[in-house]
């Protein structure tokens, strides 16, 4: 492959230019209720060439791998008729690379019939659980990436991807009541990962059942605690999004409101990404630019210190490339992203957090969340009461927001351990991608005055 | 064709099989902080086969179009396990044209859609010179082949054209994000209309207001009724009313909603985003009324639902999701529903739309961008303000539909909305 790639790149004409090729073979299973779903297979390969001149970039994806140079060519020409400043493009030492995955179980040696069967049991234990549970959604899936890359600079790596994930989903329903639970894990290193997963599926269900009776949160300010997984959401999508300099590096109001040294929580508050963080379900060795990852202090001791850079933001911001050029597949250009992004662990117990708090909640397990920049919004997955330092009663449908500039700096305690989370098939979504595989995880943490949505 | 191909080798052990190949060539030209940053060219190739064997599906899928005999044989190997098939592929069946492909798409140049980029960006910065501008104009050629072993046996060529400017405005800590998009099938979109509703969305959010926490009433405009239609979506899924997950399973026939709302599921209006002559298993697209003056009508189905759940396919395949949906228009003009309202909320944009638990029918959403009515009249942008309410509920509760409708990012036609009361969480 490595010959078939520098052969192709010989015929670009433009300043910088780089091809990454996807090879994957994956497989999948869903059972809805009782049944089988869907069960297959699939194979796919395709690439996209990069090509930069004077500041402009061409792409050109492919499936068709008949003619590479041409493809190479034509992203060149789209390049030029975009390129009307100076190229500005950080230096990094090009690499040579061939990396292999080591699976403790290759999934790609056991039979779709073995897969089938274990992810049937699962769904049978959460359809079993209790006569409220309408139905389910148990799903698993696997593939297997090969990435090769090379670049006009001399870089070339092969980079092995594998993957396997597995979820169970819960329906319970009581009349027109409707209630979900969620369990799931993902990772990289084989089929072991979704073994022994007969507690967390009972457990899927169980929620579902409680949910049913859970009143939903009534809304207004509340302190909230936030568990690990929401606590790794919540430095996603409070922080981690403006931390990305593609928002930044072309716009000067952005530039004054995240510049270094700014105050944005207390002292207590470091956030941190870190792609080189080992077992992280965001982590590799390089990114989609060839640029090694690692660990990025984004804030530290409350203030502003760094930011997640492309090549490109790098040298236009004048700081270090920090290795988060990231694409979901060869269907689309990298773009800066996060890798596994937490707040790092404080000095206290959980006991304490919540012994003082009269009235707020303990937020579990997340469903999502999103940000504009300014805003930011997310959902727990089920939540507790808190009352008079007490964990009270489950509640339901708790959506918390904030506004980005000021909610970290009402984070008044962070607990002393961080725990990361299993995983799924999600990720994160950003310019049409998604979802890219981010490692959410952190400490509990405890905010005051966050507004909690919810009916009057 | 390959697909006939591929039908014919699957046949040689299969009792039944379909296969589609998909192919398109698309040219996205992409404006960032107000200038243009990159252009792409894509290629793609989808094909994929399905199998009846021995009673049980299989399938697979691929990006190479050589690989024929592995397709087959993972189709067949995954039909060892599959699941009992409920369903036997349809024979060819009479169905009605609709317009899917524009020729004035292919010839448009990267150039050209770069100048149409430029225009929108120039006119909303003429507007307000502080405005980042984001814009991206695409288009796309679709070559499509199906067929099954009953015979049926068609392809088709297909266009699709879409074009947005959006924009970013800080000042202080305020930062506004709007914008306006549009695409369909067709390259006949004007660009000018669409960077002058930007501009509007801008001049509009130039001031803001505070409301109160409380019960209000809320006018969704076409652009945001997905906040209340993304449940319905769900609960009329034929395979969600068939695992009985939907609110809405066992209940047609019955009043669900306001006698004022009528919704239709059509897929064959020329060049919009959901059209097509068949759906994704060979079976004609139909106009198919999914809730009539409140009263609950169909859900939609597709081979493999229809058969689990003893009922036809309405051509809803493969996943039963709606086609274009279309909503009736109501007898007050807009201006009337807002000079009727005293105090509410319009909003146009959430954040954190299906996070919750989407298919109860229970929104909590953050108001992107929403505007404050007082007195009849909008009086400025809302910061810092929650949504919350159930669309189940809200729908019995429509004060009003305005007496003109809008066609939305290609797949939705709808008129304005106004829910009685809804509740808001003010910071």
């Amino acid at each position: 492959m490595r010959d078939r790639l520098e052969e192709a790149l010989r015929r670009s004409d433009a300043e910088y230019a780089d091809i990454r090729i996807e090879d994957s073979t994956s497989s999948w299973l869903n059972f809805r209720g009782r049944e089988l779903d869907s069960i297959g297979s699939s194979k796919s390969i395709g690439g996209i060439v990069r090509a930069l001149v004077k500041g402009g970039w061409g792409y050109s994806t492919f499936n068709d791998m008949n003619d590479l140079g041409k493809r190479v060519k034509e992203a060149c020409e789209s390049a030029r008729m975009v390129g009307k400043e100076e190229t500005q493009f950080a230096q990094v030492e090009p690499v040579v690379d061939v990396m292999k995955a080591t699976l403790e179980k290759d999934f790609r040696e056991i039979s779709l019939s073995e897969k089938k069967n274990i992810v049937e049991e699962y769904n049978e234990i959460a359809l079993g659980y209790h006569n409220k549970i309408q139905t389910t959604s148990v799903g698993y899936g696997d593939n297997f990436r090969k990435i090769y890359f090379a670049s006009t600079e001399g870089t070339y790596i092969e980079d092995e991807r594998p993957n396997t994930f597995l979820y169970v989903s819960s329906t319970a329903r009581e009349g027109n009541n409707v209630q979900n639970g969620f369990e799931s894990i993902s990772g990289k290193t084989g089929f072991q990962v979704i073994e022994g997963f007969q507690k967390r599926a009972e457990k899927s269900s169980q929620r579902a059942v409680e949910l049913l009776s859970a009143p939903p949160v009534k809304g207004g300010k509340y302190t909230v605690v936030i568990d690990p997984k929401l606590s790794g959401v919540f430095a996603h999508e409070a922080f981690g999004h403006l931390s990305e300099s593609d928002f930044v590096y072309e716009n000067d109001r952005m530039k004054e409101l995240m510049v270094l040294g700014k105050r944005f929580g207390s002292d207590i508050l470091n956030i941190i990404d870190d792609g080189s963080y080992k077992g992280g379900i965001g982590t590799h060795k390089y990114d989609d630019e060839g640029v090694k990852t690692k660990e990025n202090y984004l804030i530290k001791e409350g203030i502003l210190v760094g930011r997640l850079h492309s090549r490109e933001t790098s040298a236009k911001m004048n700081e270090k490339p920090t290795g988060n050029s990231r694409s979901i597949s060869y269907q689309y250009p990298p773009i800066v992203r996060m890798t596994n992004t937490y707040i790092d662990k404080g000095k206290t117990s959980f006991e304490d957090m919540i012994k003082d708090i009269k009235l707020g909640i303990l937020a579990v397990d997340s469903i999502g969340g999103q940000t504009s920049m300014e805003m930011f919004t997310f959902s727990a997955g089920y939540a507790y009461m808190i009352r008079d330092g007490k964990i009270a009663e489950l509640v339901r449908d708790v959506v918390l927001t904030g506004n980005v500039f000021d909610i970290l700096m009402n984070i008044d305690m962070i607990s002393d351990e961080v725990i990361w989370s299993p995983g799924g098939p999600g990720g994160c979504g950003k310019g049409g991608q998604s979802p890219l595989p981010v490692g959410l995880g952190g400490p509990y943490v405890r905010i005051q005055n966050v507004v909690v949505g919810g009916r009057q | 064709m390959v697909v006939t191909q591929l039908i014919e080798k699957a046949m040689k052990k299969a009792q039944g099989a379909q296969a589609w190949l998909n192919q398109s060539e698309s040219t996205d030209v992409s404006f960032e902080t107000n200038r243009l940053k990159s252009v792409e060219s894509s290629q793609q190739t989808s094909l994929g086969l399905k199998v009846i064997l021995d009673g049980k599906v299989g399938s697979s899928h691929t990006t190479d179009i050589n690989d024929i005999e592995g397709v087959v044989n993972r189709a067949l190997e995954s039909a060892e396990f599959g699941s009992p098939a409920h369903f036997d592929f349809p024979e060819p069946q009479e169905a009605i044209d609709v317009k899917i492909y524009d020729a004035n798409v292919l010839p448009l140049t990267k150039t050209e859609m770069a100048n149409i980029g430029e225009e929108m960006i120039a006119l909303v910065r003429e507007y307000n010179p502080e405005i980042l501008n984001y814009a991206s104009v695409n288009k796309n050629i679709y070559n499509g082949e199906f067929a099954n072993s009953k015979g049926v046996e068609y392809s088709s060529e297909a266009t699709s054209f879409s074009l947005g400017v959006s924009g970013q405005l800080v000042r202080g800590t305020d930062i506004l994000w709007t914008g306006h998009g549009f695409g369909w099938k067709k390259r006949d979109i004007d660009h000018i209309e669409i960077a002058k509703e930007t501009i509007k969305r801008f001049k509009m959010a130039e001031k803001i207001a505070s409301i109160k926490s409380g019960n209000v009433p809320v006018i969704f405009p076409p652009d945001s009724l997905m906040i209340i239609l993304l449940a319905l979506r769900l609960g009329v899924n034929g395979k969600n009313v068939f695992l009985g997950s939907s609110p809405l399973a066992g209940r047609l026939g019955e009043k669900i909603a306001d006698e004022k709302l009528t919704i239709i599921d059509n897929g064959l209006i020329d060049y919009m985003s959901g059209s097509n002559k068949y759906d994704g298993e060979g079976v004609p697209h139909k106009v198919l009324p999914i809730i009539e003056n409140g009263i609950l009508k169909n859900f939609l189905y597709d081979l493999d639902t229809a058969g689990r759940a003893g009922t036809k396919t309405t051509g809803h395949g493969v996943g039963c999701n709606p086609t274009n949906i279309v909503i009736k228009e109501g007898d007050i003009s807009f201006e009337d529903m807002l000079k009727n309202t005293k105090e509410g909320l319009m909003v146009y944009d959430v954040m954190g739309l299906g996070q919750g638990n989407v298919m109860s029918g229970e929104f909590s959403v953050n108001v992107n961008l929403g505007f404050k009515i007082e007195n009849g009249e909008i009086v400025g942008r809302v910061k810092d303000v929650m949504l919350a309410g159930n669309t189940y509920d809200a729908i019995t509760k429509i004060e009003s539909m305005s007496n003109t409708v809008e066609c939305v990012g290609g797949y939705l036609i709808a008129p304005y909305m106004k829910i009685s009361s809804l509740s808001v969480v003010a910071k």
